[in-house]
């Protein structure tokens, strides 16, 4: 009974997958990690004995540890990558934020140039008409 | 006056600064920020960059009607993250020195050139103002801790009152430095790894105008500030300790 739930758990891993893909709501690199945990668990549900046969081969008294303790491995692994890469996130919205901020006070300069310039040209040349009065 | 040279390997880049500038960090500083602004116009004729961490005040809008360059950022990114959008600012506009100090009217401005000297000489990459009088007991115990932990000898780890030259602006313009979250440890041991000369130089501070430290100011906050400082600090103490080259005092110019 135990092998079939671990069997559908993965068959329902990989259709959502899928499913998250096709809307574009999963980038496909991270969909492959997922569809081998997917995998992973077909093969759990499928052959069940191949954990009995790995853990007799490392000596492992208890087979299901075996499995629990690759499940928390992999776990702790893929957390830790999702950090790293959440770091990298955050740094990058970080240099967009200060160069939004920069390219803000460059364009309120322009603007403020181009207002002077503006009221320069508008305003009567002085200099001009009392060049044509002499 | 006198300066201490915290670490001297590698010669600093060349001297002669021609055109520094002033970058303040601000966030909620409406009360001080304009008087802030006067004073470093007063005290000398450097461009003035107001970076506003997002504030929720009128800020950005006093410190452009003082007269400043505001650098408005859309998202808070804390005191290190606006004082680095400053520096980027600066160095793409060409300068070759750049004076942090807070707006909260602790920094005295009188003060500018001091910490512009010796960079100018090219003595040091990087120069501190420092006053560890104005430290209260637990400001105290965090730079004890921090010191020993880092293994950095600079007096005043937390002061934002700083000249970089050129070289520094490189140094902490990039992303390297975007992952600091605090401009202390972190920063320092960017530049003492990337072999930047530092010097720190006693500049008397005033009490806080307005507003409050942004770390010492909750339990919470300063737990967090000591564990993360502590942890950057050891991770990143280098396997050599660093030596202050102490007859390396600068006397002062008459």
């Amino acid at each position: 009974m135990m092998s079939i739930v671990i069997g559908l758990i993965g068959l329902a891993a990989a259709t959502s997958i899928f499913w998250l893909v096709r809307r574009d709501q999963l980038h496909v690199n991270h969909a492959l990690g997922w569809i081998i945990v997917a995998g992973l668990f077909a093969v759990l549900g499928l052959a069940p004995t191949v954990v009995d046969y790995v853990a007799l081969k490392l000596g492992i008294a208890y087979p299901p540890t075996l499995a629990l303790s690759l499940g928390i491995v992999i776990l702790t692994v893929k957390i830790l990558l999702m950090d790293i890469e959440r770091s990298r996130s955050e740094v990058a919205l970080h240099r967009v934020t200060q160069k939004l901020a920069i390219q803000e006070a460059r364009l309120d300069a322009l603007c403020k140039d181009e207002s002077v310039s503006a009221r320069a040209d508008s305003e009567p040349d002085t200099n001009a008409i009392s060049a044509h009065r002499q | 006056m006198t300066y201490q040279l915290i670490k001297n390997e590698a010669p600093a880049s060349a001297g002669k600064l021609s055109s520094p500038a002033i970058v303040i960090p601000a966030f909620n500083e409406q009360e001080t920020i304009r008087e802030v602004i006067a004073e470093v116009q007063g005290a000398c004729s450097y461009p003035i960059y107001v970076v506003d961490d997002a504030s929720r005040d009128s800020t950005r809008i006093v410190a452009r009607e003082s007269g400043a360059v505001v650098l408005p950022l859309v998202n808070q990114l804390g005191a290190w993250g606006a004082t680095q959008a400053g520096l980027r600012f600066a160095l793409a506009k060409g300068h070759d020195a750049v004076v942090t100090m807070d707006a909260d009217g602790q920094h005295d401005p009188a003060y500018i050139e001091q910490l512009l000297r010796p960079l100018n000489e090219g003595l040091s990459d990087v120069c501190i103002g420092s006053w560890p009088e104005r430290g209260s007991k637990m400001r105290t115990i965090a730079w004890k801790l921090l010191r020993a932990a880092s293994g950095m000898k600079i007096e005043d780890l937390t002061s934002g009152f700083r000249a970089y030259n050129k070289r520094a602006l490189h140094l902490l313009s990039g992303w390297k430095a975007t992952y600091l979250e605090f401009q202390d440890v972190g920063v320092l041991a960017l530049l003492l790894q990337s072999g930047a000369q530092i010097m720190d130089t006693k500049t008397p501070m005033r009490d806080r105008q307005s507003g409050h430290s942004r770390i010492f100011q909750t339990w919470r906050i300063v737990i967090y500030y000591m564990f993360h400082s502590l942890l950057l600090g050891l991770t990143k103490r280098p396997v050599k300790r660093y030596v202050p080259n102490r007859p390396s005092v600068m006397e002062p110019t008459p």
